[in-house]
C-alpha cells in the first residue's frame, strides 16, 4: 500500500531511503516460525495422534485407523457428551443474543460519550477477571445455602434450589460469562448503523419495533452472526463453568477432552475428541453463517 | 416509555454480569465457616488465610513470573512483525497476519492438550524436557499474549501519521532517530495497550495452562479450580477480590492508553 503525505512527490527518494524501512519480510519471520511450532505443528501432530491406536501398556501405537473417530460415533455416552454441548451453546447463545441486545443497543444510542464508555467498562473488566474467579462467583449464588436461596427464604420460598451440578445452572453462569462478548460485539455494530435511518423510518410513521426489525436488525445482521458465533464458540469450549457449576457428573466436551488426555492417558481418543468439537463447532457456525447469508440477500435485494 | 424500558433491561443484564463479582467480593470479608448467606459476621482473616497458603502465594507468583516472561516475548515477536507487516511490501502479509492470529482463534482446551502432547513428543524424541517446565508454561501463554500485541499494535500503526516521519526525515534526521523520537512515541499507546492485554490474558487463562503446570508449579486460576474441588470458604473470595482488584487496576491503566472495547 502507498502513503500520501500532504503534498504529493514531497517526500524524494533520499528522503525515503532515511525512512526506517520495515519493506522486507525478515521482522515478520520470528514471530511466523513461533506461532508455527507453537501452534500449526502440534495441531498438526494432533490430528495424526487422533488417528493412532491407543494401548494401555504402551500409551501410544503408531497406526492409521479411524477407530477412536468410530469409537466417538458409536459410543452412546460421548455422544450425548456432544449433543449436551451443543444445546446448552446454543440456548446460552440465544439467552444472550435476547439479553445483549438491548442493551448494546442502549449503550449505542447513549446520549453522553463520558457516561457510556464508562458503562463498557463496567461490562468489559468483569470479561477479563477470568473464567475460575468469575465461576467461583456463581457458585455462591446458585448453590443450596447460596445467595439466591437466602433471597428466596426472603420472600418464603424454601427448599432445595437444585440448580448446582444442573444444566439449567450451567446455562446461567455461561450466560453471565459471555454476555460481555456479546454486548461489546453488538455495540460497535450499532455505533456503525447511522442515526439518520432510524429518523428517517421514525418521521415516515413507523413506531419504535418496526424501526428495530425493519431497519436496525437488518443492517446489524452479520454483526449479530458474529456475536453468536463467538458466544457459541466460548461456550462448546467452556471449562470452569461446567466442572465447577455442573460438578464432577455433568459431562461437556472440554473437561472429557482433558480428562481423556491427562488421567485416562488416552491421546488417540482425546486428540479425536478434540477435533470432533473443533469440527462440529465449524460446521455449525458456518451452517448458521449460510443461513443468515441467504437471508440477507434476501433482505438488501 | 421506549428510553424507561431499554434502561431498565440494561440496568438488569448489566446486573447479572457485574453483582456476582460484587458479591464474591463482599463475601470475603464474611466470618462464616463455609461459603453462605446471610453473613455471622465480619473477619479478615480470610486474607491471611490465603496470603498463608503456599498453593495461592506460589501460584500468583508462578503466573506473574509466567505472564510478564510471555508478554515481553509476545512483544519482542510482535512489534517488529507488525511494522512489517503495516508498512512492509511484501507479498502475503494478510495472509501472515491471520496466521498471528489464529492463536486466538483456537479454542484454548484445543491449543493447550496439541502443545501438551507436542511437548511430550519432542522429549520422546529429543529428551529434552519441557511439559511441566517453566519455559513450556511460558511458550503457551506467550501464544496467547502475541495475538494481542499484535492487533493492538498494528492498529496503532494504520493510525499513525507517516507524513510527520518524512517531515522529520527530511529535515535530516538519519533513520534510527526517525524510529526512535517518531515512530516508537507515535505508536506508544498500542505498544502500552497490547502488553497489558497480553499481560491480562495471559494471567486469567485456566484452559491452555491446565495441561502445561507441573505438580509444584501451578497458576493461580489453576491453584483457584483446584482448591475449589474440595473447599467452599470465604479464602476463595480472598483470592477472587485480590485478582479482580488486581485485573481492575491493570484495565483502568489500559483504558488511558487505547479504547478498551476497541481492543475486541
Amino acid at each position: 500500500m502507498s502513503y500520501t503525505s500532504g503534498f504529493p512527490g514531497a517526500a524524494g527518494t533520499a528522503t525515503r531511503r532515511r525512512l526506517p524501512s520495515f519493506r522486507g519480510a525478515g521482522p515478520v519471520l520470528p514471530a511466523v516460525v513461533f506461532v508455527l511450532l507453537g501452534m500449526v505443528a502440534p495441531l498438526a501432530l494432533m490430528l495424526r495422534t487422533s488417528f493412532d491406536r491407543f494401548d494401555p501398556q504402551v500409551l501410544i501405537v503408531s497406526a492409521f485407523t479411524a477407530e477412536n473417530y468410530i469409537r466417538f460415533v458409536s459410543d452412546p455416552f460421548f455422544r450425548d457428551v456432544l449433543g449436551r454441548t451443543v444445546a446448552i451453546s446454543a440456548v446460552a447463545t440465544a439467552i444472550c443474543l435476547v439479553l445483549g441486545l438491548p442493551v448494546a443497543y442502549f449503550l449505542a444510542r447513549f446520549p453522553s460519550a463520558e457516561a457510556k464508555s464508562r458503562l463498557l467498562l463496567l461490562i468489559l473488566v468483569p470479561l477479563l477477571i477470568g473464567n475460575a474467579v468469575r465461576t467461583s462467583a456463581w457458585m455462591l449464588i446458585l448453590n443450596d445455602h447460596g445467595v439466591l436461596a437466602a433471597l428466596l427464604r426472603g420472600v418464603g420460598i424454601t427448599g432445595a434450589l437444585g440448580l448446582m451440578y444442573s444444566a439449567t445452572g450451567v446455562t446461567i453462569a455461561l450466560v453471565s460469562v459471555l454476555l460481555p462478548f456479546m454486548i461489546i460485539t453488538l455495540n460497535s455494530v450499532f455505533e456503525g448503523i447511522e442515526r439518520s435511518l432510524e429518523d428517517a423510518a421514525e418521521s415516515l410513521g413507523a413506531g419504535h419495533l418496526t424501526v428495530m426489525s425493519r431497519v436496525v436488525l437488518p443492517l446489524a445482521l452479520p454483526g449479530i452472526l458474529a456475536g453468536c458465533v463467538l458466544c457459541f464458540t466460548l461456550s462448546m469450549n467452556a471449562y470452569a463453568t461446567p466442572v465447577l457449576i455442573g460438578g464432577p457428573k455433568f459431562h461437556m466436551m472440554a473437561p472429557t477432552v482433558y480428562q481423556q488426555i491427562t488421567e485416562a492417558m488416552n491421546w488417540p481418543f482425546g486428540a479425536a475428541l478434540a477435533f470432533v468439537l473443533m469440527g462440529m463447532t465449524l460446521l455449525l457456525t458456518l451452517g448458521l453463517s449460510v443461513a443468515v447469508q441467504r437471508r440477507y440477500r434476501r433482505w438488501t435485494a | 416509555m421506549i428510553r424507561l424500558t431499554y434502561t431498565v433491561i440494561s440496568a438488569l443484564v448489566i446486573g447479572f454480569i457485574v453483582l456476582p463479582l460484587v458479591l464474591i467480593v463482599w463475601m470475603s470479608f464474611f466470618s462464616n465457616q463455609i461459603l453462605s448467606f446471610p453473613p455471622e459476621g465480619y473477619t479478615l482473616d480470610w486474607y491471611a488465610r490465603a496470603w498463608s497458603m503456599s498453593a495461592f502465594r506460589n501460584g500468583f507468583f508462578t503466573s506473574l513470573q509466567t505472564s510478564l516472561c510471555a508478554s515481553v516475548l509476545a512483544l519482542v515477536l510482535g512489534i517488529p512483525a507488525s511494522l512489517a507487516l503495516v508498512r512492509g511490501e511484501f507479498p502475503g502479509r494478510e495472509a501472515i497476519t491471520t496466521l498471528l492470529m489464529t492463536p486466538m482463534l483456537v479454542p484454548a482446551i484445543v491449543g493447550g492438550s496439541a502443545l501438551f502432547v507436542f511437548y511430550l513428543e519432542v522429549e520422546l524424541h529429543s529428551g529434552l524436557q519441557i511439559a511441566g517446565t517453566m519455559a513450556g508454561l511460558i511458550i503457551a501463554h506467550a501464544l496467547i499474549a502475541l495475538p494481542w500485541v499484535v492487533k493492538l499494535v498494528t492498529t496503532a500503526l494504520i493510525g499513525s501519521n507517516r507524513s510527520v516521519e518524512e517531515a522529520a526525515a527530511s529535515l535530516g534526521a538519519p533513520a534510527h532517530v526517525v524510529f526512535f523520537r517518531i515512530t516508537v512515541p507515535m505508536i506508544w499507546p498500542g505498544v502500552v495497550a497490547g502488553a497489558l492485554f497480553a499481560f491480562v490474558n495471559s494471567f486469567i487463562d485456566l484452559e491452555k495452562s491446565l495441561f502445561l503446570v507441573g505438580p509444584d508449579r501451578t497458576t493461580l486460576q489453576i491453584a483457584l479450580i483446584n482448591y475449589l474441588e474440595w473447599n467452599f470458604d470465604p479464602t476463595i473470595g480472598a483470592v477472587a477480590t485480590a485478582q479482580i482488584a488486581f485485573v481492575t487496576v491493570l484495565l483502568l491503566l489500559t483504558s488511558r492508553y487505547v479504547k478498551l472495547h476497541r481492543a475486541f
